[in-house]
């Protein structure tokens, strides 16, 4: 099974997709409609890249300083979670899921993707 | 005892912080100045003051562009390091602005180590309703 799909398998996860860091692909399964999960997908990646670039500049200020590569992030709304691990995004609804939950099963998923963003 | 005291007892607190909107770091709370010091904490103030806005920026496109409600306004942003991560909220701010008054409280974020961090409880402590004067 693709992460994808054992994301949509989550309580809560009302949909999930992928998207390629150099930005000319992306995919998802759920409740989105196709536009909105390109949009959805543009803005996942532009935040990665952006946390990368932060997270390449503190590296700079101090090295080893735990932040770099960082694995992903969240956007925590009063309804809504946008997570984001690697090139993987899913949207989670409070109500229904685990944050901890995801957040854990995604890194761990996750964690052999290599981090150089190709 | 104060909400970065609070903070600070969350399981892998490593450091807590207040901020103003432009990245500014007030006061902070540091439990392991090896790994994590007070310009590192800094720099770090600076960045999630900047992601906090994009991100805010990007739910309320979101929200106009979908029709879905939900995303605004952002509770928390949560960036996952190697080792580490760290959680920001403004979310304080909002009950000021809602009660009418034009001084707001800082940005408030935490750090913890990723392999006991409980998301969820900081997410509690930042949301936590308090008093407006």
């Amino acid at each position: 099974m693709s992460i994808v799909t054992d994301l949509l398998a989550k309580p809560g996860v009302i949909a999930a997709g992928e998207y390629a860091y150099r930005g000319d692909r992306f995919s998802y399964r759920g409740e989105l409609s196709e536009n909105h999960a390109r949009v959805a997908s543009i803005m996942c990646r532009a935040t990665t890249m952006s946390v990368n670039m932060e997270a390449s500049m503190l590296e700079a200020l101090q090295p080893l300083s735990g932040l770099l590569p960082p694995r992903g992030w969240l956007v925590h709304g009063p309804g809504y979670t946008v997570c984001v691990v690697a090139n993987v995004f899913c949207l989670l609804d409070n109500r229904k899921g685990s944050i901890n939950d995801l957040v854990g099963f995604m890194c761990q998923a996750l964690a052999a993707i290599p981090s150089d963003m190709i | 005892m104060t909400t970065l005291d609070d903070l600070m007892k969350l399981p892998g607190a490593m450091a807590a912080f207040e901020f103003r909107g432009s990245g500014e770091m007030l006061e902070h709370r540091i439990a392991y100045p090896d790994r994590i010091n007070e310009s590192t904490l800094d720099l770090l103030a600076h960045m999630c003051a900047a992601n906090l806005s994009i991100a805010t920026m990007q739910a309320r496109g979101w929200e106009k562009v979908t029709g879905m409600e939900g995303f605004y306004p952002i509770q928390e942003f949560t960036l996952i390091g190697f080792d580490w991560s760290v959680v920001v909220s403004g979310l304080q701010r909002e009950q000021y602005k809602q009660a009418g008054k034009f001084s707001l409280p800082p940005f408030m974020g935490v750090v913890l180590a990723n392999e006991s961090a409980d998301y969820e409880a900081a997410f509690g402590i930042l949301e936590r309703k308090e008093p407006v004067p």
